[in-house]
């Protein structure tokens, strides 16, 4: 029993960090209606920028994070400048495949520069876990899946108390009645794009600490991310960390108990199944999958 | 003369809000009726149910005598119900024959068939000159007359029309009445509705009008005009209408 | 040009091209790149009768492939099933499959029905990664280099060519003759505005579903010849998500909708891609790739139709109206 608490514990402790991974995504699928498909190379070129803080100015992740978010928000300003913005308008199919190009050149140019060798960033506490009841949990979790809730309730503040969080509702519900209303929709949009990309930053630096980065790291997390945004609920934080914690725990325990790939499969199928009963998600607009995107 | 279409007791309600509220009506073979009503009235929902593009949410539509509430919108068209979209709902990358020729598909075998039936069509509805050219250099006024050549297409018995002379100039108004009055004619049943008043009142011989989702008044136009109640929806006080 | 419905002398000249490369003696380096280029080729065709005709995008066709190819190869590695018979057992399964993600996504739109797909390719290929017992796990299946006309190994390169030339030649008339019917019609019209279809007669589901069968058989036929060709098989070069991305973008950068698209698309990028590769792959790793990528995001952005229809644009051919 122990061994199921343990797991169903670690479980949603990983699936805090899962959501805050994908909080961007799905800030972005909601505002945006666009299906970033370079969502995972923005994660890796983050985690790429978190071990050159650690490797070459010493800092630890946690730190980096001040260095990291702020250059990740104008990262993806920039990308969405040259991009993303031409493309807003065009039929979905466009930005399906540019963002899959985007994909694409960012891979091999970190390949290029990198190498395909993984990277990784010391362990700083030691590789301690700290005990809570009969439970034992790495440092690393904890602090990562704290971060991920302060985050998530930072993000709901600004959803909804500041001018900026109505601006992006309006925009998610109707974004022509907003544009009406005065609401800087291109603005709304640039903002929320970089926003998702400083948020992929802050998930790099609690991610760094867990896991390894290469190059196609990106393509493992992005699914992931995909089946917890779908699971949520398209541009719904809150549907973006409860997915995030299912989707950890039924991959914990089923990896242990079934077999480690095969908790893979799980939620892919979980995936599949959210698709045919409820395709708008725990906490979506329902029909929101019927009518797509457009 | 039977009743093609019989709507009885029809209500749609969106939440709170009764699009259609306990409409009942029917509709001769070979009737031309003309619907009107102020905006938000609840007439295209109307269509949307006998097309069966929405399910109501009580009530009853029986057409050639089978009870077919809730279809499937490929049912009706199958069955003879053809409907136009009152925002054009074009294949935006096909060719205007293209259009018409996949409404044709449903009787002719082949497409060169189709193809023919479809130039037929659109020489009638007067668009023979963008015959072959892309939907999306079409006018809203030719985009309104090719929903028309596509419902005809379908060699239907009920046709139901929306808004169909919106962004028409008055001599393509004239020639596009002459068409629908003449449907009847040809063997169709005609459901109209229009916010083109002058057209409507002049052509069809029964108008019934529509205001917050239910029937306010259903009779012959001249009548119709003079009812207060009518009057009153439109314009909120004493005026006349025609 | 090319045109709708029926055969203009771009293709038949094409064709006629493809031959003479096929019987004139070619180095076996380009031997290889056309083998390959056929093969993708006709599956950029069967992708695109789902994802250019109906619109039905989809980002899971390594499913279908790896399909085609693990049933053949096991079938005929392991029970000695010719694979002249097991390809088309291949390619029901794989039929099955695609008719099956096509009712389970008959309500999806947009991104969420290429999400599906792509959830559903991985199954395939984690499945494919850990049913070892079946499938050889990581570890792949070979099959033996013994030429032998029935278990359709072939000693020389230009038979492989020969038999990949009239695949992708097959695959492209189906799909001009499913252009050019009145089923290519209700594609493109279900593709354009659904709504209008359904109230024109056509029962949209029928036509996604059959869409998605016929794509899927196709394109597993085109994992059985690459099995054969290849003569190994595992998860990574048969059923990954990159596969699946390749058979999406060769008809997205071709011009989606046409069947000259998916061709003109394989037959300039393949060869390219290939070329770069043994070129600058040694020197750089990975910069023919963030070439590709780069260009991928150009085209789509400012050339959404795609080679086809940038060709059609420059008025290459009488403009006879959009397909």
């Amino acid at each position: 029993m122990t061994t199921f608490g343990q797991l169903v514990l670690s479980g949603l402790l990983i699936g805090g960090i899962y959501a805050l991974m994908s909080m961007g995504l799905t800030l972005i699928f909601g505002v945006l209606r666009v299906v970033n498909f370079a969502h995972g190379e923005f994660l890796m070129v983050a985690m790429y920028g978190v071990w050159a803080m650690t490797a070459l100015l010493g800092l630890n992740p946690y730190v980096a994070i001040l260095a990291v978010v702020p250059a990740m928000f104008v990262f993806g300003a920039l990308i969405h400048r040259l991009t993303i913005a031409t493309g807003v308008d065009k039929p979905h199919l466009v930005l399906v495949f540019a963002t899959m190009g985007l994909s694409i050149l960012m891979q091999n140019v970190a390949l290029m520069l990198f190498s395909a060798d993984l990277f990784d960033v010391p362990p700083m506490f030691g590789g301690r876990s700290i005990a809570i009841g009969p439970l034992f949990f790495r440092v690393e979790l904890l602090l990562g899946f704290l971060i991920a809730v302060l985050a998530t309730l930072g993000l709901r503040w600004v959803i909804r108390s500041t001018y900026l969080g109505k601006a992006i509702r309006a925009t998610v519900q109707d974004r022509e009645a907003a544009m009406l209303m005065g609401v800087p929709v291109p603005h709304i949009f640039l903002v929320t794009f970089a926003g998702g990309s400083a948020l992929i930053g802050l998930a790099a630096c609690v991610m760094m600490p867990l896991f390894s980065v290469f190059p196609t790291v990106g393509l493992n997390f992005v699914l992931i991310a995909f089946v917890i945004v779908v699971l949520g609920g398209m541009g719904s934080i809150e549907g973006a960390l409860l997915g995030g914690i299912c989707i950890g725990i039924v991959q914990a325990v089923s990896s242990y108990y079934v077999a480690p790939a095969f908790g893979q499969m799980f939620f892919f199928i979980v995936f599949l199944l959210v698709m045919i009963f409820r395709p708008a998600g725990l906490f979506g607009r329902k029909g929101e999958a019927m009518v797509g995107i457009n | 003369m039977t009743a093609l279409l019989e709507v009885s007791n029809l209500s749609c309600a969106f939440g709170a809000l009764k699009a259609v509220d306990e409409v009942s009506f029917s509709v001769r073979e070979g009737e031309l009726l003309g619907l009107i009503g102020p905006n938000g009235a609840g007439k295209s929902t109307v269509y949307n149910l006998i097309a069966g593009a929405i399910k109501p949410t009580s009530g009853r539509i029986v057409y050639k005598g089978r009870v077919i509430t809730g279809w499937k919108p490929f049912e009706a068209a199958r069955s003879g119900v053809a409907r136009t979209f009152q925002i054009p709902k074009p294949y935006g990358l096909l060719s205007v024959i293209d259009n018409v020729a996949l409404s044709a598909l449903l009787h002719d075998v082949t497409v060169a068939a189709a193809r023919e039936t479809a130039e037929a069509v659109i020489t009638d509805v007067g668009l023979a000159d963008v015959m072959e050219a892309p939907v999306s250099i079409l006018t809203v006024g030719q985009l309104k007359r090719l929903e028309v050549a596509r419902a005809l297409a379908l060699r239907p018995n009920l046709i139901l029309f929306d808004e169909i002379m919106a962004g028409l100039t008055r001599p393509e108004v004239m020639s596009m009445t002459e068409l629908v009055a003449s449907l009847p004619s040809r063997g169709m049943t005609v459901v109209w509705v229009e916010h083109v008043l002058y057209a409507i009142m002049q052509a069809a011989p029964r108008i019934m009008v529509l205001d917050r989702g239910r029937v306010l008044a259903d009779g012959i136009p001249e009548e119709v005009a003079r009812d207060p109640a009518v009057i009153k929806a439109y314009l909120g006080e004493e005026m006349s209408l025609a | 040009m090319p045109e709708r419905g029926s055969i203009s002398l771009f293709e038949v000249v094409l064709f006629g091209v493809c031959l003479t490369l096929v019987a004139v003696p070619v180095p076996h380096f380009y031997q290889d790149v056309m083998i390959v280029t056929f093969i993708w080729a006709g599956v950029a065709l069967a992708w695109n009768i789902a994802g250019g005709y109906v619109g039905l995008i989809s980002f899971g066709h390594a499913a279908f492939f790896a399909i085609g190819a693990y049933t053949s190869t096991i079938l005929g590695v392991r029970y000695g099933v010719t694979p002249w018979i097991g390809i088309w057992i291949g390619a029901l399964l794989a039929a099955a499959l695609g008719t099956t993600l096509a009712l389970i996504g008959a309500r999806l739109r947009g991104p969420f029905f290429i999400l599906s797909t792509l959830a559903a390719a991985e199954v395939v290929r984690i499945a494919a990664l850990n049913w070892t017992s079946l499938t050889g796990g990581a570890e792949g299946i070979w099959i033996a280099p013994v030429p032998n006309a029935v278990n359709m190994v072939f000693a020389s390169r230009t038979t492989y060519v020969a038999v990949m030339l009239g695949y992708v030649a097959a695959v492209y008339a189906i799909a001009k003759t499913l252009e050019g019917s009145r089923y290519g019609l209700r594609m493109f019209a279900v593709r354009d505005d659904e709504d209008a279809a359904s109230a024109a007669g056509v029962n949209p589901l029928l036509v996604r579903a059959g869409a998605m069968t016929i794509s899927a058989f196709l394109t597993a036929i085109g994992g059985s010849l690459f099995a054969q060709y290849f003569q190994y098989l595992d998860p990574t070069h048969v059923a990954s998500p990159e596969l699946s991305f390749q058979f999406a973008l060769l008809p997205a950068l071709g011009g989606l909708g046409t069947a000259i698209g998916p061709l003109l698309g394989s037959f300039i990028i393949m060869p390219v891609s290939e070329l770069l590769r043994s070129y600058l792959g040694a020197v750089f790793q990975g910069l023919h790739l963030a070439i590709f990528g780069g260009f991928l995001i150009v085209v789509m952005l400012y050339f959404p139709d795609g080679l086809a229809g940038a060709l059609k644009r420059l008025g290459l051919g009488r403009s006879k109206g959009p397909p």
